[in-house]
């Protein structure tokens, strides 16, 4: 009984604590100008036998242009550029969306550019932030606030080293989820 | 009679015709120029009235920078589809409600037009199951997987862009519609209540107004709308303001004209009534035989002021020292008489039961004239003291008589130049008439613009040209429509358009619904074929069991019919475009961008049961308005000839009847010649005008060749006519000054057309007595 005590007891310090480290990480991500990497996605879906597997390269440029380029097991090309989101894919070809005009797709995008961006402002706007760790080895767990959005995700998991996110788990209320792990170099 | 009877009756008069008109509807409509029984004008006016393009607004967004327009229209968009008004409205970001896309969904399979055999072959199945693969790989999927197991082939989507679609979509910018040059976001409204019921086309400009208001708060957005609701309502506070306006600096302009020359105030209520007399009993008496009154004809009734204006003028002019008011009008009397009667009878070859809009001005006319006539000659010396005279500032004197001093050479000049004026005419043959309705409609010309560059810019069908197809019953209609929107289709290929709407896009007829049915795979071919080409595909085994079971409930379901949409925003959108009404029932298809109506109308597949027609509003109203005009001369005509014959009967001499109508003919000759130098095309309000011209022309003809030798006498009747011009003038002069089309023709024809028949008339009645004589 003690303990739970002195647990709530600290609760708010705890908090304090997290919310400094997460300032701190925001402000090392901010920190990040440019930036190339290659990703591996995993992604398991209830529909599938087998998880899909992709790969291909990321690439940064702070502030608003982030862009995943897939190279198998078929070329996709995803880039945000401010408010633009333009796709390139095999079957639909080159096509330009306004993020303001796709509600839906907005936080998606944000959370992986506003993140390394270290916009927690943004991130705010669309999640729920929890934030666990220190700055020099964190955890972001985004929840989304727009009930549509939440019928979609129930969960991005940011997993980070300082300045570094190390990988981007994605979690959907019906249980499927993709992991994509990133090596910068 | 005693002396108080006489005002008496014509009070209870008046307020009779008042009471009858306060109960009579102004129709700004085109019946007037419909000929009886024309199936075509028939159903011309029912687009007019309630056609699917009657119910769009057409919203432009212009000023501050992009992304403010943008986001006005964002938030303008959902604040409307919250109000109750409007059927549907676009700005590029619109999704179809979840209820409803369940609604496509259930019935895909009879709905989607891609839903045919080779979509379920081996080949189309494998390829399409690659594609949804590599759709689930994007990072999009979270929110487009959730269709996968019951539609693989995407039916789904296809149904949404024909949804979503309609005729050519605008640009996007920043997720919304916007124009080509990205200067203004765009939106459509489609409305509830039809093109006609201006009481709803004004809740509906109302309810955009005000959700513009909160939507751009604080922002330098500026709003513009059109569109035929829009069109209409603004038309009519533009054209009320305007003409009351104009009206009440007219008749300031005609006191203050009255009180200068007569010094008496009593002229200008006195000099009002008979004008007030006219209108009340034109008004009335159209009412009791037509029921309603017609815009054009409430226009006419202006000009009518002019002639009535004059009947008291020449008796306070004509007023002298010893001699009573009862008197003096006597001595007018048969001059007054015969003016009176050849409008009344020029008038009377106006009225034709089989063409309302000519016989209500004719009616009108005669109406109004009578009364005008009537008062001044009973009522105005009842009110009047026998020895009332006006005090003339600008007197009576000599110096009218050198205007008055005949100058036959002049004459003779003004005779041949008449004369070449309209030889001139006849051989340079310009382009005299104006039909369009457009150059009719009392719509500022900048709004037209306006709706214009919006309809561009938006690829909204334009109000003008549109199919339709007339059935007993939905079904004939939706199985014609779908033959005319094949045939439209290779037509588009060959670029003779830009896109239609058609219901049958959205709603195939229950025969296309049937042939889709039957070429529905079997379930278990289906389901043997799946397996096979599902092989060393990732797919979880039995996933795509509700896509096995939805065709194969889709085989047996009941066609989808019109009425199972009712209430639903698809059902909304079909029954404008096919609907039952008197005729059967009636599909539409809206066209945009026809490049030549001629050929499409030309080429149309015939219906088998029921009627297709091609429609070109614009150019059927202009026929029917050229058909009008050209009833309207051809009855002319025949007034001028009952004209001729009443001065003939009241002068007995052709000396006579020439010098009263051969100046006023070269006035209208100068005066149509005038109009067209100044660039203007005749319409139906320049020849109403002329109408008024010949009356009043007439008129100062016979004054000027009154048998009065009393030069005294004669300075009184110039004295009068230059009283009754210049009130003219300056009634008619402001109005020529006005924006608007109508008001404008009438007021240059009219101006024009008095200052040069009371200067022909002047130069030429009594050189054309005397010479003769």
């Amino acid at each position: 009984m003690k303990r739970w005590i002195g647990v709530l007891l600290c609760w708010p310090l705890t908090v304090v604590a997290t919310d400094e480290a997460l300032t701190e990480v925001m402000r090392l991500l901010a920190g990040v100008k440019s930036l190339q990497a290659e990703f591996r996605e995993e992604k398991t879906l209830a529909m599938l036998q087998q998880p899909l597997i992709a790969t291909g390269r990321l690439y940064y440029q702070a502030p608003a242009y982030w862009r995943k380029q897939t190279v198998q097991p078929q070329p996709e090309d995803y880039a945000a550029d401010g408010e633009w989101l333009t796709v390139e894919t095999m079957d639909a070809g080159k096509r330009d969306f306004n993020l303001n005009g796709y509600p839906q797709l907005r936080p998606l995008v944000e959370a992986i550019r506003a993140t390394q961006s270290g916009d927690r402002t943004t991130l705010e706007r669309y999640y729920r932030l929890e934030f666990q760790g220190t700055s020099a080895e964190w955890t972001l767990r985004l929840i989304p606030l727009d009930p549509t959005a939440a019928t979609y995700i129930s969960a991005i998991v940011m997993r980070g080293k300082n300045e570094r996110i190390v990988s981007v788990e994605t979690l959907e209320p019906d249980g499927d989820r993709s992991l994509m792990i990133i090596e910068s170099h | 009679m005693r002396r108080w009877q006489i005002p008496l009756f014509w009070l209870l008069a008046a307020l009779l015709c008042g009471g009858i008109i306060l109960k009579t509807p102004v129709a700004a409509d085109l019946t007037l120029f419909v000929p009886r029984a024309d199936p075509v004008a028939e159903l011309l006016l029912d687009q007019f009235r309630s056609g699917p393009t009657t119910r769009l607004i057409l919203i432009g967004l212009t000023g501050a920078v992009e992304a403010d327009r943008a986001t006005v229209s964002r938030r303008l968009a959902e604040q409307l589809r919250s109000s109750g008004p409007f059927v549907r409205i676009a700005n590029g970001a619109d999704a179809l409600p979840e209820a409803e896309l369940h609604i496509l969904f259930a019935h895909r399979y009879l709905l989607s037009p891609t839903a045919g055999p080779e979509r379920f072959t081996p080949e189309a199945l494998r390829a399409a199951l690659q594609q949804r693969l590599r759709e689930l790989q994007s990072p999009l999927a979270v929110v487009q997987k959730r269709w996968l197991p019951a539609d693989p082939t995407g039916e789904v989507l296809t149904l949404l862009k024909r949804w979503q679609g309609g005729i050519r979509e605008p640009a996007k910018r920043l997720g919304v519609w916007f124009s080509p040059d990205g200067d203004r976001a765009l939106l459509l409204a489609e409305t509830r209540a039809a093109g006609y019921d201006l009481a709803g086309q004004r809740q509906a400009v109302t309810a955009i107004r005000a959700a513009f208001a909160t939507a751009a708060a604080g922002t330098p957005v500026e709003l513009q709308m059109s569109g035929p609701g829009v069109i209409a309502t603004l038309a009519e506070d533009t054209v009320r303001a305007e003409a009351e306006l104009l009206s009440v600096l007219a008749t300031l302009g005609v006191v203050l004209m009255l009180v200068l020359v007569y010094r008496s105030v009593r002229t200008v209520w006195i000099g009002a009534l008979p004008m007030l007399a006219a209108l009340l009993a034109g008004a009335a008496v159209v009412d009791l035989l037509f029921g309603k009154m017609y815009a054009l004809t409430l226009a006419f009734s202006m000009t009518l002021l002019g002639e009535t204006l004059d009947y008291p003028t020449y008796l306070f002019s004509h007023r002298q020292a010893g001699e009573a008011v009862r008197d003096t009008l006597r001595g007018l009397w048969p001059t007054m008489r015969l003016c009176a009667a050849t409008t009344l009878l020029g008038c009377l070859a106006m009225i034709a039961p089989d063409v309302p809009g000519l016989s209500q001005l004719g009616v009108f006319t005669i109406a109004g004239i009578a009364a005008a006539v009537a008062t001044t000659r009973w009522l105005l010396p009842a009110l009047l003291p026998p020895d009332w005279r006006p005090a003339r500032v600008i007197g009576v004197g000599v110096w009218m008589d050198a205007l008055l001093k005949p100058r036959p050479r002049l004459a003779l000049a003004v005779g041949i130049a008449g004369l070449l004026t309209l030889l001139a005419l006849v051989v340079k043959n310009p382009p005299v008439w104006e039909d369009d309705i457009a150059a009719l409609s009392p719509v500022p010309r900048e709004l037209l613009r306006l709706d214009q560059d919006l309809r561009n810019a938006l690829g909204a069908p334009e109000v003008g040209q549109l199919i339709a197809i007339t059935a007993p019953d939905a079904e004939t209609a939706l199985q014609q429509s779908e033959i005319v929107a094949a045939w439209l289709d290779a037509q588009q290929q060959k670029g003779l358009l830009a896109g239609y709407e058609a219901v049958a896009r959205t709603l195939p007829s229950q025969q296309t619904q049937r042939q889709r049915q039957a070429q529905l795979p079997e379930r278990d071919v289906l389901a043997t074929d799946l397996a096979r080409v599902a092989e060393g595909l990732p797919f979880q085994p039995g996933l795509f069991n509700p896509f096995l079971e939805d065709i194969a409930a889709a085989r047996t379901a009941p066609p989808v019919r019109p009425e199972d949409l009712r209430g639903t925003l698809l059902g909304t959108r079909i029954g404008i475009l096919l609907f039952p009404d008197e005729r059967g029932w009636t599909a539409l298809l809206p066209l945009s961008g026809v490049r030549e109506p001629k050929l499409l109308a030309a080429g149309l597949p015939p219906s088998v049961v029921g009627q297709t027609w091609y429609l070109d509003l614009r150019a059927e109203t202009n026929r029917l308005v050229a058909g009008f005009r050209t009833t309207a001369l051809h009855r002319l005509t025949w007034g001028v000839a009952l004209i001729v014959a009443v001065i003939w009967i009241g002068l007995r001499c052709w000396r006579g009847v020439i010098a009263a109508l051969i100046p006023v003919s070269i006035a209208l000759i100068v005066t149509v010649a005038a109009l067209l130098a100044f660039g203007e095309r005749l319409s139906l309000f320049h020849l109403v005008s002329l109408l008024l011209v010949l009356g009043i022309g007439v008129d100062y003809g016979l004054f000027f060749s009154r048998p009065a030798a009393d030069p005294e006498q004669r300075r009184r009747t110039l004295h009068a006519l230059l009283v009754c011009c210049g009130s003219a003038l300056t009634v008619f002069g402001m109005l020529a000054t006005s924006e608007l089309p109508a008001l404008r023709a009438i007021g240059l024809t009219v101006s024009i057309g008095v200052a040069a028949s009371f200067s022909a008339a002047l130069v030429m009645a009594r050189p054309l007595l005397t010479r003769m004589s």
